[in-house]
């Protein structure tokens, strides 16, 4: 293959639609913005504002890709997270946030772990298992909260939960030193590409000037909040387990095909639990932060965030057969879905029509990966 | 008036490959008729064209005196030509009845008279399952049977049977053989009976054709020939892609030691040895256990126990510890079992080896292996970039094979390498075995082309009924010998066949 059917490789609307959509939708929000004369779209403020509404399902979101790329499925996530939410709220009183925070997501670790133990051990379908557990663990929380909300009223716990979620980060120069890094880290892999002749990777390099362009647009005074930084480094962390780990090569492979992974000698039920138990600890999280936002917990909160999820999932281009999937992706997936909604909000578009195009525009996605896919390999 | 004649009947694909050469084949009404012949003689294309799966490319069929031509294999079924494949293709959530009427119009699910016809329809062939059991919860003999009244129900003239017994214990067999007799005896219908079994083949048939290189070599009475001749006949005089080499017996040490390997999959625990640069070869007919033997070997067979010591180091009952302590399967489906089709040739051939050199990936080294390898193989590909998925068959394999040939595989187990793969790269792959063999490599060949066995092994175990029948030396075997071995009665000890 020539170097210059690589990149077309690469930027080609299966490997970085999502991405296009994500801009497209920007432009065309802006300029709407622009001709009802409303305040400037790409502000800080509301790009910092989508990022961070997208955070919590974002962070759920990569650990689902994780779950999706071995083969597996998880619906409970949304139920796990209302339970470790109520376990913080409901312990941090007693033991202070810090213990709270680990018995939280020792929760949902601990559900993600039964969860891939019937589906590994037992052999029961995962969307079966999964459901049961969306279920069970809602009624789990229902019956701890006594089917009332839960707040936190000590004020010296309430300040230690609102810090955790609600701090604001001066961004600017980590973002560049970031932006930089990435940039540097792209040059090599493309520069690495053109010697060798290997397909090239332009992913980092395009991400880390995006990243500067952002930093640059936002100005010095740029500050983030907690949970875009808790989404950037879960994202960062999986993305470089996935793509530079024995460990990530191994999750590939054992959703690709089992039966061979198991016969090159790898432990393949260990992997697919321990990807439902990635999914138990980042739901978890995304409970911790969710309460800690509030300083209180509804028992039916969160209710049907799981589709979203995995919304967010398909439209970032994971295979729901296994074997393929990127965590970049699904954010780029996530932010989609909160750009849409945020642009129903602040442009008044018709909050009613908001279900029906997230709905088209995850089915579009599907269609456009499915028919591109056979394409390409034609 | 014959049933079924066809005359220089021949399939030729687009992509060149001749799969018949031109068959002539005259089936009688009220006899059994066995078809025989070696992987790939031509039997299934043969049976496709008749049952109306394939059309063929060339030649006549006459079906009743009248010139026929299915294009659709309802219109052969209509004709009277009811054909029960090998993988008894039923629905198992629907109940017998269901099954067995399932290709009948209808608005209702249940019509009336529905029940009497089943119930008549099975007391015909002896059966005494319930009409309304489900399938999925029928013993695998029991299916066949359902299979067989489907078969009845369309009122065929003849019915073909692909390797009805190959999965049965010795009683089903026995039911399957007494219902062909009453079909094509009593009923005067005829049935077209395949199988690799000589011994129900003698038994069982009135009139015999053997199939080789895509046309019939053999047409005669069962009465008037043996077992001996219908081996030869299957084995013929084949050319061989590699002259068989009488090679002195490896006499090095012993690699692999196995003491009472048992598993429910086999008949009765194993013993054996292996000697560095030995090559055993396994054969064995389908279900005879020989895929199994190598996965109880491996540790992929989660019930197998018993003791296997590799270079004097026992090696733990898991995937894991196998490859851990150097043992290689490389299994029988390259699809299903070996290759992963999201990867490219390059991450295929590493997946085994990726964890040896801590938890970060050296893609630079991966890539250089992998390029030694698809070298030293001469797997056809752009480069070790290339998806698997767009690999050919032989190539394909060649990539199952070349993830294994790595500093520390100690042993080789080889399930059916060569099997569905075109002659040149058969020819390289067997060339391969050999080398490696000569580098001290010790390999366990599984193979149904015998010939090749023959050619490459130093040493031959035989399996038939899921257990050890022989293990002698090559150069005391020839291709009929094994035949008869692995499917004649002369390896027959737990089956009786009623004549």
């Amino acid at each position: 293959m020539t170097a210059r059917a690589h990149w077309r490789r690469s930027l080609s609307l299966r490997e970085a639609g999502v991405y296009y959509a994500l801009a497209l939708l920007m432009a065309a929000l802006a300029g709407f913005a622009a001709a009802r004369g409303l305040p400037p779209y790409f502000s800080a403020g509301n790009m910092t504002n989508i990022v961070y509404q997208a955070s919590l399902v974002g962070i759920i979101s990569v650990a689902m890709t994780i779950v999706l790329i071995t083969g597996a499925f998880d619906l409970s996530v949304a139920s796990v997270a209302a339970l470790a939410a109520a376990v913080l709220i409901g312990l941090a009183p007693s033991i202070g946030f810090p213990l709270a925070l680990f018995a939280a997501l020792t929760t949902g670790a601990a559900i993600g772990l039964v969860n891939g133990a019937i589906v590994n051990l037992l052999g029961i379908n995962a969307f079966i298992v999964t459901l049961g557990s969306l279920t069970a663990v809602r009624g789990l929380v229902l019956t701890l909260t006594d089917g009332r909300s839960l707040m936190v009223e000590d004020p010296q716990v309430l300040a230690q939960m609102l810090a955790f979620e609600s701090g604001r980060v001066a961004a600017f120069w980590p973002m560049l030193v970031l932006a930089a890094a990435l940039v540097a880290l792209g040059a090599w892999q493309i520069g690495k590409a053109r010697a060798t002749a290997r397909p090239v990777r332009p992913g980092a390099a395009i991400g880390g000037l995006v990243l500067a362009a952002l930093a640059l647009a936002g100005g010095p005074g740029l500050l983030l909040p907690n949970p875009v930084l808790y989404l950037i480094a879960i994202t960062a962390v999986a993305a470089f387990i996935l793509r530079f780990t024995v460990t990530g090569r191994r999750l590939y492979a054992v959703g690709g095909n089992a039966e061979a992974a198991r016969l090159s000698g790898i432990d393949v039920t260990a992997y697919k639990i321990g990807a439902f138990v990635v999914s138990g600890l980042a739901a978890g999280f995304a409970g911790v932060l969710f309460a800690s936002r509030l300083g209180a917990i509804n028992p039916t909160a969160l209710q049907g965030t799981e589709l979203t999820v995995i919304a967010a999932a398909i439209l970032g281009g994971t295979s729901l057969f296994g074997g393929a999937g990127s965590v970049v992706k699904t954010v780029a997936g996530a932010l989609i879905l909160f750009t849409l909604t945020n642009g129903f909000n602040i442009l008044n578009l018709g909050a009613n029509y908001q279900g029906l195009i997230e709905g088209l525009v995850v089915i579009v996605a599907a269609a456009i990966y499915t028919v591109g896919g056979k394409g390409a390999r034609r | 008036m014959a049933l079924l004649e066809a005359r220089g009947v021949a399939k030729r694909f687009p992509n060149g490959t001749v799969a018949l050469a031109g068959v002539d084949l005259v089936v009688e009404p009220g006899r059994v008729h066995g078809l025989l012949g070696a992987n790939g003689a031509g039997k299934s294309t043969l049976i496709k064209i008749l049952s109306g799966v394939l059309a063929p490319s060339d030649g006549v069929m006459l079906w009743r005196g009248e010139p026929a031509r299915w294009r659709k294999p309802i219109e052969a079924r209509r004709a009277g030509i009811a054909t029960i494949q090998q993988h008894i293709p039923l629905v198992p959530t629907l109940s017998v009845r269901e099954n067995i009427l399932l290709d009948r119009g209808g608005m209702l699910r249940e019509a009336q008279g529905d029940r009497d016809e089943i119930c008549a329809l099975l007391a015909r062939i002896d059966c005494t399952i319930d009409p309304e059991a489900l399938v999925g919860e029928l013993r695998i003999g029991d299916r066949q049977m359902v299979a067989i009244a489907q078969a009845l129900a369309s009122g065929a003239e003849l019915v073909i049977m692909d390797e009805p017994t190959a999965s049965l214990a010795g009683q089903e067999r026995e039911a399957v053989y007494r219902i062909i007799r009453r079909l094509a005896h009593e009923e005067g219908r005829a049935v077209l009976f395949i199988s690799h079994f000589l011994d129900e083949i003698v038994a069982l048939t009135d009139t015999i054709t053997v199939l080789r290189d895509g046309g019939a070599v053999l047409d005669a009475e069962t009465a008037t020939i043996g077992e001996a001749e219908i081996a030869a006949a299957i084995a013929g005089e084949k050319l061989n892609a590699l002259e068989r080499t009488h090679r002195a017996s490896p006499t090095g040490e012993v690699a692999l030691a196995i003491e009472g390997l048992a598993t429910p999959h086999l008949a009765q625990p194993v013993d054996l040895t292996l000697r560095r640069g030995e090559i055993v070869g396994v054969a064995g007919l389908l279900g005879s256990g020989r895929s199994e033997l190598l996965h109880a070997i491996f540790g992929s067979d989660r019930h197998a126990r018993g003791a296997v010591s590799l270079d004097g180091k026992a090696v733990g009952r898991s995937p894991e510890e196998a490859v851990e302590a150097g043992i290689a399967l490389v299994a029988e489906e390259r699809v299903a079992q070996g290759l992963v089709p999201g990867f490219e040739i390059w991450r295929n051939l590493s997946l085994p080896h990726v964890g040896a050199s801590g938890w970060l990936l050296d893609e630079d080294a991966e890539r250089a292996a992998a390029e030694r390898a698809v070298e030293r193989l001469a797997i056809k590909a752009a480069g070790i970039d290339t998806p698997v998925t767009e690999l050919s068959g032989g190539n394909a394999q060649k990539v199952t094979i070349a993830r294994w040939l790595h500093p520390s595989t100690r042993l080789l187990l080889l399930d059916e390498p060569s099997a569905g793969i075109d002659v040149g790269a058969r020819t390289e792959i067997m060339r391969l075995i050999r080398q490696l063999a000569d580098e001290g490599l010790p390999i366990l060949l599984v193979s149904s082309d015998f010939s090749e066995l023959l050619a490459l092994a130093d040493r031959v175990l035989v399996l038939r009924d899921r257990g050890i029948v022989a293990d002698r030396p090559a150069a005391d075997l020839d291709e009929d010998a094994l035949i008869l071995l692995a499917g004649g009665s002369a390896g027959s000890d737990n089956r009786e066949i009623a004549a």
